[in-house]
């Protein structure tokens, strides 16, 4: 396989019509070995099972999210709680003056509605009718409880019912005061965990939206910060209708704003040049980018930062605030034009693998199936090729950070590593730098896969 | 009192003298008390004595400079017990180890006294129980070497390995402490 890899000029003098068919047939007597590996069975089991189970997981998994969900409201909110009793409250009631006063409401039910003779659901329903009035201190009086131990229930209900309805009452207005007070700045919290937050805004922020967009295996809640004028981004977001998008219009390098937007607890920060409130001709301030990424750290130190910079005199000053990744797309530029000189065609590809937008087109990250872990690069390559087609061209490989624990390990005397331990902890220092991915690119066909890897294929 | 031959035997340095050879070192050791939280050996200081502990539990600790809510202040870590089994000490250590206690039949601290005449203590040797211990003179053992060459290769055998020990333990420590301040440089 890596013989075809070969740069043309040097393989046509050398390579014959005998030796390509060699590395032909060689690809298949590899595909041939593979399919006789007991592991390639279990991937085909596991491919269906693990389907299959995922399914019943999730569907699992968005019950009790929901009943979570109805809870949380239930306790966070007066509103959604006195509601809640007053219904109950109605429908017992409703419930015990159908069994006590049975013939009073279904006499009336007779009378209003001509009905000789009103079935059970008719009565219940004139009863209930009758909680209703009572219960929202209309009181119409077209039908009352007309024994004692009826009109002692009503008494009860009717006391109960003062102190749930004041207190709906209430609940109604202090939520409608809070609104107006604290404005509509306060995030639902229950719906944010692993979301994207970008910070900062410029041209390119619909552009990554739309990429999201298309791709289903990504998180489709997004958290806007940025001072730019509301109407605008409203403008600008609204073709995205699959993404659930909420724009903070505050200061992003505040703590207390990146607090709001669950920074704690979410998935991927990104810190983009920020453009808003200034004129076409100006820069945006990076300073504020390394001040955020700094700010973010102190908040959370899990949660990976990727920074788009533009100047890379404050790439050193973002290593230093610990930002997991640094994009700088004007350092390509060099390279693809150079490579239209050097290796024409190198250019277009590069345009034409980047730019694909298709949910199922171009260079994309998959996983690799668990029994396949241990096989050699050549196996999960010829597994990707016969079984999908997709072309493996790589690995994305997440790399636990330095850990100077485990580099110390048990060297030196105790005493020295626990001083160490002691003195970085307290001065408020990590003692491991965060996880980061790196590729490795084409591998040797003997190169072993672990769990640590995941497939860059082209699709 | 002098102690034993049979005491000095227990002591790792001298394991692998002859029980004669230990009654001459025996012959210039005299055996004394030390009571609960005495120090044997003082950081910093220098000597020319060997203490030999041949009843009791002995802490070993050094000074350490950490940073503190105050600032920076001087702080004593124990780095470890050593304790003697055969006796074992006659009382109860007087507060609980906070670091591996190492038990040995008898032991000795200083070692590196019986090379050099100005040997800095390295670390302070406090007494956590009551100690019976006895003093080796450098100048007593050296004339006892000259006297009797045999008794110099196993004794000085072991100070050699204590010594290349404590410099690997030291080298592996500056590598830490590099790795640590570059670490921290980065953060």
């Amino acid at each position: 396989m890596s013989e075809l890899n070969q740069p043309e000029s040097g393989a046509t003098d050398d390579l014959s019509i005998d030796k390509l068919e060699k590395v032909v047939e060689t690809n298949k007597d590899l595909y041939d070995e593979l399919n006789k590996l007991t592991e390639v069975e279990a991937v085909e089991a596991y491919d269906t099972g693990e389907e299959a189970a995922a399914a019943v997981q999730e569907e699992k998994k968005a019950v009790s999210a929901a009943f979570l969900k109805i809870k949380n409201i239930y306790l966070d909110n007066d509103l959604f709680r006195y509601a809640v009793w007053s219904i109950l409250l109605m429908l017992l009631s409703t419930t015990v003056l159908t069994i006590v006063e049975y013939d009073t409401f279904r006499d009336s039910v007779s009378g209003h509605l001509g009905k000789d003779n009103p079935n059970f659901f008719d009565t219940f329903y004139n009863t209930f009718w009758w909680s209703v009035v009572t219960f929202t201190t209309v009181g119409y009086g077209d039908v009352s409880p007309v024994t004692h131990f009826g009109k002692l229930l009503s008494i009860i209900i009717m006391l109960l019912n003062f102190g749930i309805v004041t207190l709906l009452g209430g609940a109604v207005a202090s939520v409608l005061v809070a609104e107006r007070l604290k404005g509509d700045d306060k995030l639902d919290e229950s719906k944010f965990n692993g979301h994207l937050i970008i910070a900062g805004w410029n041209p390119s922020v619909p552009a990554v939206l739309r990429i999201l967009q298309t791709d289903k295996n990504s998180t489709s809640v997004v958290i806007l910060v940025n001072e730019t004028d509301g109407e605008l981004i409203e403008r600008a977001i609204s073709v995205f209708e699959d993404l659930d998008i909420t724009h903070l219009c505050e200061n992003f390098t505040n703590e207390t704003v990146l607090r709001k937007a669950f920074l704690d607890k979410a998935g991927m920060f990104m810190i983009l040049p920020d453009n808003s409130g200034l004129l076409p001709h100006e820069e945006p301030d990076e300073d504020k980018t390394v001040l955020t990424c700094l700010t973010a750290k102190a908040i959370s130190e899990d949660c990976p930062v990727v920074a788009h910079v533009l100047n890379p005199e404050n790439v050193s000053h973002l290593q230093r605030a610990n930002v997991n990744e640094i994009v700088m797309p004007d350092e390509h530029v060099p390279h693809l034009l150079a490579k239209h000189v050097t290796n024409p065609g190198v250019p277009q590809l590069f345009d034409e693998l980047i730019n694909q937008e298709e949910d199922d087109k171009g260079i994309q990250q998959v996983g690799i199936p668990r029994p396949l872990m241990g096989q050699t690069h050549n196996k999960i390559s010829a597994y990707f090729k016969f079984k999908h087609q997709w072309l493996l061209v790589g690995y994305a490989i997440r790399k636990s950070g330095f850990s100077l624990e485990d580099q110390m390990g048990e060297s030196g005397s105790p005493l020295i590593r626990d001083m160490i331990t002691e003195q970085l902890e307290g001065a408020g220092i990590k003692l491991s730098s965060d996880e980061h991915v790196v590729v490795e690119i084409n591998p040797p066909d003997d190169y072993v896969i672990d769990d640590k890897h995941r497939a860059l294929v082209l699709r | 009192m002098n102690p034993s031959p049979e005491q000095i035997k227990k002591i790792n340095h001298f394991s692998k003298l002859p029980i004669d050879m230990c009654a001459k070192i025996a012959a210039v050791v005299e055996i004394d008390n030390c009571p609960v939280k005495e120090e044997l050996l003082t950081e910093g200081e220098t000597g020319d004595t060997m203490v030999l502990v041949f009843q009791g539990q002995v802490e070993v600790s050094k000074s350490m400079m950490v940073k503190a809510a105050s600032g920076f202040t001087t702080s004593r870590k124990s780095i470890i017990r050593l304790e003697t089994t055969d006796p074992p000490p006659a009382e109860d250590p007087i507060s609980e180890a906070t670091v591996a206690v190492v038990q040995l039949p008898a032991f000795g601290i200083g070692e590196f006294s019986l090379v050099l005449d100005d040997a800095i203590r390295t670390a302070h040797v406090v007494a956590t129980t009551p100690v019976q211990y006895g003093i080796l003179k450098l100048d007593e053992f050296s004339k006892i070497v000259e006297e009797n060459p045999a008794i110099g290769g196993p004794v000085y055998f072991e100070v050699a390995k204590a010594a290349v020990n404590n410099l690997a333990t030291a080298s592996q420590d500056i590598s830490n402490l590099t790795q640590a301040f570059f670490f921290s440089l980065t953060r």
